[in-house]
């Protein structure tokens, strides 16, 4: 007599998946929810901008945002991609020579968009667009003072409070632009521009006329005067190829310039990060250490760069085009 | 199957592999194109501001789709992650809706408090 004899299947505990990818797993969903809070926060700053405010959140133009410029690091970045995952097809397939020059290749176009984006922090920092450094306010245009047939007075009182809220921030910019209108004024640039340079310093320094003489009292510029007449002055700068160390008047560019630092800067500390973990696996390479074995720690790496891709490929958008 | 036969299968199945990675590698590249030319097209008048930003975000959506599914292995994963994956982006979006009456919605300094607060876009 035949007796059938029924095995259960043998039940394993854990995840259907290695547990190191699903470590994995773990840390960039902790990762997604850093970039979310970042640029989260970036969306709603943005939409906060007040309707009553004249004054637009900055464009990519103001702040010096070269579009091609963040088009080219998504695409080195969206190459990277593609040589990382190149890397782990290759590692399965034991070519280890082609997995190590894939990653070397990795390697490569990550520090070149770390490269293009110190060129663009380099540009930043030579038009001093800078957290804390931009004036904020701005002479508010004719068609916004109250007109009292239209019963906007609300505009005027608004237009009042800005200028009392940012008054300290204000006389900081105008000391600012001050301190840099005097570099200017010992150094040898062309005579037009220094000319209207001296001229703005001028008015802004000078309350009464002569030593020793009875003046009237000259009241200096509002710093929103004073940000509209430097912004002047560097538009002609600009047009004249005349390299100027003015701070501009951006109105919500000191938030534009948190955001933007806290952002990009994070996201490339992320993609340093990864270079450090290639370099790592060259060095593996190099000691003749690096086998079919590394294959899943191919993968693994591979999961972290296309997340720091993907977290690029919302942050260009979101920065440099909408 | 014969020895060679399967590795044959084996090789038919890696060459396809790359292939799609290729694939998604053209169309990441088209795509990062067709935002960029979205964007030049609203420069120039010839695009409405909402249609290009909804091309803009269509494609940064779609990109990072195809990076998921493809290059991440989620196409073959996600049954298995997804638990993990999904609750997160429930959060991210409740963080936002939550911070959005006090920061986006809200009283500005000059308005007169018993009036709703002004719905603010600040949109270009």
């Amino acid at each position: 007599m035949t007796q059938v004899v029924y095995d259960k299947p043998q039940e394993h505990m854990g995840m259907p998946l290695p547990t190191p990818k699903v470590a994995m797993w773990l840390f960039l969903v902790t990762e997604i929810m850093f970039f979310t809070a970042l640029i989260g926060t970036y969306i709603i700053l943005r939409q906060g901008t007040p309707a009553q405010s004249p004054h637009k959140w900055p464009m990519p133009h103001q702040v010096h945002l070269i579009e091609w410029i963040g088009a080219l690091n998504t695409f080195v970045l969206i190459c990277s991609s593609f040589t990382v995952v190149l890397a782990h097809h290759a590692a399965v397939k034991a070519d280890m020579k082609k997995a190590a020059s894939y990653i070397g290749i990795t390697l490569a176009l990550g520090a070149v968009f770390l490269g293009i984006k110190a060129y663009e922090y380099n540009s930043k920092i030579q038009h001093d667009i800078l957290p804390g450094h931009i004036g904020e306010t701005l002479p508010y245009p004719e068609k916004n003072l109250p007109s009292a047939e239209k019963g906007e007075s609300n505009k005027s009182m608004f237009a009042i409070e800005r200028e009392k809220h940012d008054h300290a921030a204000g006389m900081q910019y105008f000391h600012r632009v001050q301190l840099q209108l005097e570099e200017v004024k010992k150094s040898s640039i062309d005579a037009e521009i220094q000319k209207e340079c001296n001229a703005l310093l001028d008015k802004m320094t000078s309350a009464t006329a002569g030593e020793g003489q009875a003046a009237a009292f000259h009241r200096p510029p509002s710093p929103a005067v004073v940000g509209e007449q430097v912004n002047e002055i560097l538009e002609k700068a600009e047009k004249k190829g005349v390299a100027l160390h003015l701070t501009p008047a951006i109105p919500f560019g000191n938030l534009w310039a948190s955001c933007y630092f806290a952002m990009t800067g994070f996201h490339a500390l992320h993609v340093f990060g990864g270079i450090v973990v290639f370099v790592i696996v060259l060095l593996i390479a190099a000691l003749g250490r690096f086998g079919p074995q590394h294959a899943t720690m191919l993968e693994l790496i591979g999961l972290y760069w296309h997340f720091v891709d993907i977290v690029w490929i919302f942050l260009f958008p979101l920065l440099y085009l909408v | 199957m014969s020895e060679t036969g399967h590795a044959t299968t084996h090789d038919a199945a890696h060459d396809l592999r790359v292939k799609a990675y290729f694939t998604v590698f053209i169309a990441l590249s088209v795509f990062t194109a067709i935002s960029f030319l979205a964007n030049e097209a609203v420069r120039q008048g010839w695009i409405g501001v909402y249609a290009s930003f909804a091309i803009i975000i269509g494609v940064a959506v779609i990109k990072a789709f195809l990076v998921g599914m493809i290059f991440m292995h989620l196409n073959f994963d996600w049954g298995k992650v997804y638990f993990i994956i999904v609750p997160i982006f429930i959060l991210g979006v409740m963080m936002m809706l939550v911070l959005m009456p006090d920061i986006v919605i809200a009283w500005q300094p000059g308005q007169n408090p018993l009036e709703p607060p002004v719905s603010t876009t600040g949109t270009r």
